[in-house]
């Protein structure tokens, strides 16, 4: 299995081939482009936007071509991609959900393209609580899919969901789909009515931890659905985007994340692919001198999971 | 719906009559007969293992004192210890409908306990069977079993129990459990509704009737996070029981509902579960467990607290059962032209038609809202007799007040629209 991080925090814009050595210095051979953080979810929850998919879809390619020559100069593999989200904001500007549904979403379908990126993560919808059930969400997230899914065939890209959660008063809950058994039939009756993958799913495991979803039994029943994954830690109250195995709860000081139930979880859903971790935070969290030490230590949990040595 | 206090952190099983005098002072008329208070997790936890510690000697002794068996030597001892609990309730007329069999912790490393577990669990249900308890909580098997195995192992103990079950006219509720990883609590056994709807469907099959149900835990769902409107509808009817218990969402507390808030606001989804409830037509134990709360009260102020448990209670109940009180009147009108009333249309509108709304507002006297004509309140003078007026205003007690000064002698009843 490659082994793969987030690019966010990593690959500076005036100089992204320098990102792309390093990563592939210490051990990864994909990378996970955060085009999320060139529209911040904060700012658009507040009805805020920036310009930044104004620019035409040329002049987006003209602004990641540094972008996709580092990484292949590099030879990391831009193995996945995070759309900007969230693509609807509930109670939001009827112009700002246009723009994030018309301009964003396509717009981000065209860079992942143009980067050969073969997968796209998404927000599902976080509605249930507006709509009144998760099934309300669900179609309304579906639409979604269904405006997107065509580009996406045509372009060989598959769009993945990803387990979500939501807060109530700062107790996390679980969000969009959370459900395994939904989602992979959900994703078989799309795939099978555009007869091509056009969607499949993104296991998070810190989304999955906060909501103290079994992740053995999780993944093993996606199984080849599982496309992609978002690999980080928390202490299962707020989602921190740690480092695996930074947290512990008791005197025995063993993980409280269960990082065994991940591996066989890999293991029963016959996961083959990138193996990559989302945790953008902790680059910035240590010093910049330490900042090569701690990629190398990411790559080499991803080496251990990868070998299935836990 | 029964309304249900669980006697934890109120009653002291040795000493119960001033816990059950506070229950029943505060109306309540049904109980649970926790047997984890006679034969506590902890109690099991420590099963075979030498006392040591000052804690425990000073333990030893409480029991002494008090005369206590320790259930997990004597499971036949139950009966006995149970009596003045059960005695004082009949004296208060307080009825016990649910009983809760003595299990162990998430946290345990205890593997070998099963063999006693089935004795403590069977003589529950002796003891639920002579006290006339037709619903005992049974929690499944756990402790060392292996990951992929946990139906098979819990298949055989639970059609073991079927057979003591049916003799003693008890039904078993199965209930949604964590699982401990290192310290943090995450979804275990029967907490996803769909496994806990097949192990139902497949016990009660192959124990040839209905002899399973469940016993949905808002405190487990919370601390895991989990949508409880999917959770309700999924199981639908075979959830014959409900505890009712506020959390943080990260310890495994009792709160009393709607008492763990942060930024004003409750951190359990009590929305998602009155949804489900509702949705599924809930009609069964709803159980109010907030030991932890009580604990924390003065005992002087207990009674007052347990007068507004009984208040939390019923405004569950009503708010489960909205409709019910909605069909008790011939025909109504609606008191506020707003957000509620449109609430009100929207779910209601088109089973309980009101003939009309008022508002205080002049400006929208002529107005129509969700194509009900807005009046001034004074039409309410010329009700028929057996029209009630649903107050769809937040300002409940001072309307109810306007109008009563206005003379108007209809029924007056409130609606809200917080778990829509």
């Amino acid at each position: 299995m490659k082994i793969g991080v987030q690019t966010k925090n990593v690959i500076n814009d005036d100089n992204p081939k320098e990102g792309f050595a390093l990563l592939k210095r210490v051990g990864f051979s994909c990378a996970d482009f955060s085009l999320n953080g060139y529209l911040n979810n904060e700012a658009l929850y507040r009805g805020e936007i920036n310009s930044f998919f104004d620019r035409t879809v040329q002049e987006l390619e003209h602004f990641f071509t540094p972008h996709k020559m580092g990484a292949n100069a590099a030879g990391i593999e831009i193995s996945q991609m995070h759309m900007p989200y969230p693509n609807y904001v509930p109670k939001g500007a009827g112009e700002l959900n246009e723009y994030l549904k018309n301009v964003v979403a396509p717009k981000s379908m065209q860079v992942c393209a143009f980067l050969g990126c073969p997968y796209i993560v998404i927000h599902g919808f976080k509605l249930a609580e507006l709509l009144g059930s998760e099934e309300a969400e669900w179609a309304a997230t579906e639409s979604f899919l269904d405006f997107l899914a065509p580009m996406a065939r045509e372009m060989g890209i598959t769009i993945c969901v990803e387990n979500l959660y939501c807060g109530i008063s700062n107790h996390i809950v679980e969000g969009p789909c959370c459900d395994a058994g939904k989602a992979a039939e959900r994703i078989d009756r799309m795939n099978e009515r555009y007869h091509a993958e056009v969607l499949g799913f993104c296991f998070d495991t810190g989304h999955a931890n906060l909501v103290g979803i079994d992740f053995e039994n999780f993944m093993a029943r996606l199984g080849h659905r599982l496309k992609v994954l978002h690999i980080h830690d928390n202490d299962g109250i707020a989602d921190l985007h740690q480092i695996p195995y930074t947290f512990t709860r008791t005197r025995e000081n063993n993980s409280s994340t269960d990082w065994d139930g991940f591996v066989r979880g890999l293991s029963r859903a016959g996961y083959r692919g990138t193996l990559s971790f989302e945790t953008a935070p902790v680059l910035t969290a240590f010093p910049e001198v330490l900042k090569e030490e701690v990629l190398r230590l990411i790559a080499s949990i991803g080496g251990c999971f990868a070998e299935g040595r836990i | 719906m029964n309304i249900i206090c669980s006697p934890a952190g109120i009653m002291d099983p040795v000493f119960p009559g001033q816990g059950v005098l506070d229950m029943a002072g505060a109306g309540f008329e049904n109980t649970v007969l926790d047997l984890t208070m006679y034969c506590s997790p902890g109690e099991l936890e420590d099963v075979g293992k030498p006392q040591t510690t000052a804690w425990k000697r000073k333990e030893a002794a409480e029991t002494e004192r008090k005369r206590k068996v320790l259930i997990s030597e004597e499971p036949a001892g139950l009966s006995h210890e149970i009596k003045p609990f059960l005695e004082k309730c009949a004296e208060s007329r307080i009825e016990a409908s649910v009983a809760i069999a003595p299990c162990l912790k998430w946290t345990t490393r205890r593997e070998e306990l099963e063999a006693l577990l089935t004795q403590l669990v069977q003589e529950s249900i002796r003891v639920c069977g002579q006290a006339g308890i037709p619903y005992l909580v049974v929690q499944p098997l756990f402790s060392g079993v292996a990951k992929g195995e946990e139906w098979e192992k819990n298949r055989g103990y639970f059609l073991e129990l079927a057979g003591y079950a049916r003799e003693n006219g008890v039904q078993i509720l199965l209930q949604n459990q964590c699982r401990d990883i290192n310290g943090h609590l995450n979804r275990g056994i029967c907490s996803a509704p769909e496994e806990a709807a097949d192990w139902i469907d497949r016990l009660n099959r192959e124990a040839g009737e209905e002899r399973f149900g469940f016993c949905m835990d808002v405190g487990t769902y919370n601390l895991c996070g989990q949508n409880m409107r999917e959770a309700a509808v999924i199981l639908g009817r075979r959830v014959k029981a409900v505890i009712l218990r506020d959390c943080n969402g990260r310890d495994k507390s009792a709160m009393l509902p709607f008492t763990c808030v942060n930024r004003g606001r409750s951190v359990t989804d009590w929305l998602g579960l009155i949804r489900g409830l509702r949705e599924t037509g809930f009609d069964g134990e709803l159980i109010l467990h907030f030991e932890d709360t009580a604990c924390a009260f003065s005992p002087l102020l207990r009674p007052e607290l347990m007068r507004l448990a009984k208040a939390a209670a019923e405004y569950f109940r009503w708010q489960i059962g909205i409709e019910n009180f909605l069909k008790k009147y011939d025909s109504v009108v609606l008191f506020g032209a707003g957000r509620m009333c449109r609430n009100y249309m929207k779910y209601y509108g088109d089973r309980y038609q009101p003939l009309y709304t008022c508002d205080n507002n002049p400006e929208l006297w002529g107005a129509e809202v969700c194509g009900l004509p807005v009046k001034n309140p004074e039409s309410l003078k010329e009700l028929p007799e057996n029209c009630a007026i649903l107050i769809c205003n937040i300002f409940y007690r001072e309307i109810e007040q306007q109008l009563r000064e206005m003379g108007v002698g209809n029924p007056i009843d409130y609606f809200n629209d917080e778990y829509m």
